[in-house]
């Protein structure tokens, strides 16, 4: 009689398999994001080395950047892993940690929301903030709230944009593209308050069609919507994400800003166009509305999230503050993907029949309202209906 | 599709080392011990220690909630009354009978010589006495689902066989196939049925070639092709695809009753000779077994003589890194003690190497609920079991979970999700 080892049914796993566990995943979402650095590479490095206004090794520095961005991120964990647990400090406990959580991305993300002359210490503060408060402090890998790299984003959005915008000028000679709107992104044209033109938004950065390839002033990552589906579609084709996520999101998007459009007097199909290729809308809905760990779980949370966030970054875009509107959405809507799980779960368990029906009801009945609302308070359109509100009251 | 109901996933079969190696017969082992439980039923044994049994007696009986019997499944003396390891991964009382190799039978085993007027009742009366089971792995008592009021119109025979690495059902049927065609045809006048339809999987394409000529004559029995997939011989899956229909909790809600393969071999034998369940074919299988084999053996036989028949363990072989699976792959369970005894739910015995390795945490990638063939969603009902949120458990359907071990399957992280889910369910079983 021989003890055999123990174990839990089913014994069979594909996480056994080569290219079928998390590790396989997250290296798929390193492939998916290359374009995207090639591109932003090519952008901030290679034309401005052809055009010669750098010279060879600073056109290394946007990789070098990037390189930077996963390098602290993982520095950070570790140091982390080392500070926290007293029993497993040796080299080896802490590069077997680090192997299962993954600091590089949230790092590389980080890298490319961020414009590039950004200094140094900054990256290091956004990169602390984001692995660190963003991510180890709410247990790690798997239990974090917030997308950690675009909670980074977002302080040092709020608190150091001031140091980033005036540490700008040495690698960003080729964003400068038109003299009167030296540096200006497309979206800080538009959150000046001037009226939606097609002349003063898009023309400037070269039309459509340039600012689909992306050679106009952004952070790094952002700008190019072509890289960006490249890697979109490879993650769809090997599986990793959901088609229907970027799609009904940057479909939201598209709707309302033409609704907007409609009723401002902008008639053209140009506008929502430019509102999808603008801001970073593409990069959250490939790389970070599908971002496993930070957004519902089941299918029908997807989508109801991806409506969501397309509703909210409209609303905030043209009625809050906030020129860009897509990091602010998404870190709001994290905050309640535990909430998207649970009641979409029920909602899918029940097939749709009571009480999910009431809880569909109600869901629906909200991203209705956040639309209609969307639209009449950016657009125009208030003038238009006060009076007939008067009129009935 | 967005809301896409996936209809399982395609699994690596690893049947072939199996397939390839010819079914044998080992019906006369030395001792045979019969455990003294079936699914949850504790038996009373009906005979004393040094009594002489012929195989075929009864010796154990549960009257409880079913009528569950248990035979001998050979003649000779019974020498003890002890503990032994069970497919369920717990220690149970078994009757030792010490073969003569006489293989006297019992009386009551005789030809039926009326055959065609055996009415719905008879065929009844005969499930019930011979004790038969579902050999397919639930085990529940056959006779039990023919006394039911519904009207049925279609029985079918599961012998599609969906888990990687067995093969019993699969040589059993094709060494039996006329058995199991006349079988199939009984069954359909036990339940008053207008056909009997055979599924299997369309891969096994000599379960096709071997059968079609046997039924080309019959009118009330076809063949029926399912996809390559897991879980296609989960029982509402079958009848799904066969009749188009759905339905809770039995079969019979939507007209239909469903008995495996073997089960149906084993009714041709009860019919026609009184013979009652006595003996099942078993696969020893794995990567940790030499010559994988398929085996026909009487209830109660030790699986240490079957491995040894089948070469043994490879060389080198450390048990402390293999698993010993009583069942399939997906739905066993780990035996800790390579001393089991074969009993009637019991088709297959896998070694198999653990693969160990150091996993991350859950990152809701939602695979297990895409997977789901009941359409749950595994990750909330792990963490509505580990909240004891027994209310959720009940609004989220944690009782449909049929423990297929898909989302265990898919998960790229080896999360023990099949585990958690299943713990959720007994959980809600308890608290409602």
């Amino acid at each position: 009689m021989a003890r055999f080892a123990g174990g839990k049914a089913p014994f069979l796993r594909i996480s056994d398999t080569k290219g079928h566990n998390t590790q396989a995943i997250m290296k798929d979402f390193m492939i998916a994001m290359s374009p995207v650095i090639l591109f932003s590479w090519y952008k901030n490095g290679i034309k401005v080395l052809i055009d010669g206004n750098i010279n060879f090794i600073e056109m290394l520095y946007p990789l070098f950047f990037i390189a930077m961005g996963a390098i602290l991120s993982t520095l950070m964990e570790g140091i982390f892993f080392y500070v926290t647990d007293k029993e497993h400090r040796s080299f080896q406990d802490i590069l077997d940690k680090l192997s299962r959580s993954y600091a590089a991305i949230p790092g590389i993300i980080l890298a490319l929301l961020l414009p590039l002359y950004t200094p140094i210490w900054v990256l290091m503060f956004a990169a602390f903030v984001a692995t660190i408060i963003g991510k180890m402090i709410f247990g790690g890998f798997g239990h974090n709230i917030f997308n950690p790299a675009l909670l980074g984003y977002a302080i040092v959005g709020f608190t150091l944009m001031g140091v980033v915008n005036r540490a700008g000028g040495l690698f960003n000679a080729s964003e400068v593209l038109v003299d009167a709107y030296a540096g200006a992104t497309p979206l800080g044209v538009l959150a000046s308050g001037k009226q939606l033109s097609f002349d003063l938004l898009v023309k400037p950065y070269g039309g459509l069609f340039n600012l689909f390839i992306g050679s106009y002033p952004g952070a790094l990552g952002e700008t190019s919507s072509l890289a960006i589906m490249i890697g979109g579609v490879y993650l769809v084709y090997k599986k990793i994400i959901k088609w229907y996520t970027p799609v009904i999101y940057v479909g939201t998007v598209f709707v309302l800003s033409w609704l907007i459009g409609l009723v401002s007097g902008e008639a053209g199909l140009w506008f929502p166009t430019y509102s999808i290729l603008t801001g970073g809308v593409m990069f959250a809905a490939v790389f970070m509305a599908t971002e496993p760990v930070t957004t519902p779980t089941n299918s029908l949370g997807k989508v109801f999230f991806a409506l969501f966030l397309g509703v909210l970054t409209v609303l905030f875009r043209f009625v809050g503050n906030l020129p860009e509107g897509v990091g602010t959405s998404l870190i709001f809507l994290n905050i309640f993907t535990i909430a998207f799980d649970k009641y979409t779960a029920v909602i899918r368990t029940k097939k749709l029949a009571k009480p999910g029906g009431l809880y569909l009801a109600i869901l629906t009945g909200l991203f209705i309202l956040l639309a209609i609302y969307t639209v009449i308070k950016a657009g125009n359109m208030y003038s238009l209906v006060m009076p007939i509100l008067g009129w009935v009251i | 599709m967005i809301f896409q109901r996936v209809k399982g996933i395609t699994l690596d079969g690893k049947k072939d080392a199996c397939k390839k190696n010819p079914l044998q017969e080992y019906l006369n082992p030395k001792k045979v011990y019969i455990p003294l439980l079936q699914r949850t039923c504790v038996l009373e044994p009906e005979v004393k220690i040094g009594d002489q049994v012929k195989a075929g007696q009864l010796i154990a009986i549960n009257q409880q909630y079913f009528n569950v019997r248990v035979h001998a499944s050979i003649s000779g003396k019974v020498t003890a009354i002890k503990k032994v390891w069970h497919s369920s991964g717990k220690m149970v009382d078994a009757i030792e009978i010490e073969n003569d190799n006489l293989n006297t039978l019992v009386e009551d085993i005789k030809e039926e010589k009326s055959l065609d007027e055996l009415t719905r009742q008879d065929f009844i009366d005969k499930l019930e006495k011979s004790g038969l089971t579902g050999l397919g792995g639930a085990g529940f008592p056959t006779y039990v689902k023919y006394r039911t009021k519904s009207k049925i119109d279609t029985v079918i025979i599961n012998a599609v066989e969906c888990e990687p690495y067995l093969t019993c059902d699969f040589h059993y049927l094709l060494k039996f196939k006329e058995k199991l065609v006349r079988g199939a045809r009984y069954l359909r006048r036990a339940a008053e049925a207008k056909e009997v339809v055979i599924a299997y999987k369309a891969y096994n394409e000599e379960i096709a070639h071997a059968i079609e000529p046997l039924i080309k004559e019959f009118a009330d029995i076809r063949l029926f092709p399912l996809k390559n997939v897991y879980p296609a011989g989960w029982e509402k899956y079958v009848v799904e695809q066969v009749t188009g229909k759905t339905y809770n909790n039995l079969p019979a809600e939507a007209g239909v009753i469903v008995n495996n393969s073997a089960t149906t071999i084993v009714f041709a034998d009860v019919v026609e000779k009184n013979i009652p369940l006595i003996s099942r074919p078993i696969t020893i299988t794995g990567e940790g077994i030499n010559q994988p084999r398929t085996y026909i053996v009487p209830i109660g036989t030790k699986v240490s003589e079957l491995v040894e028949l089948s070469g043994g363990y490879v060389e080198g072989l450390d048990p402390l890194k293999y698993n010993y699976i009583a069942g399939g792959p997906m739905t066993g369970r780990a035996i800790f003690v390579d001393d089991l005894v074969v009993n009637d739910t019991l088709g297959a015995v896998i070694v198999k190497p653990v693969i160990e390795g150091l996993y991350p945490e859950c990152m809701g990638c939602g695979r297990c609920a895409d997977v789901c063939p009941t359409y749950l969603t595994p990750t909330e009902i792990k963490k509505a079991y580990e909240r004891k949120d027994v209310k959720l458990l009940g609004d989220l359907n944690a009782n449909k979970c049929v423990e297929c071990g898909l989302c265990s399957y898919v998960c790229p992280s080896h999360v023990e999700i099949t585990e958690a889910v299943g713990k959720g369910k007994a959980l809600l079983k308890k608290g409602a």
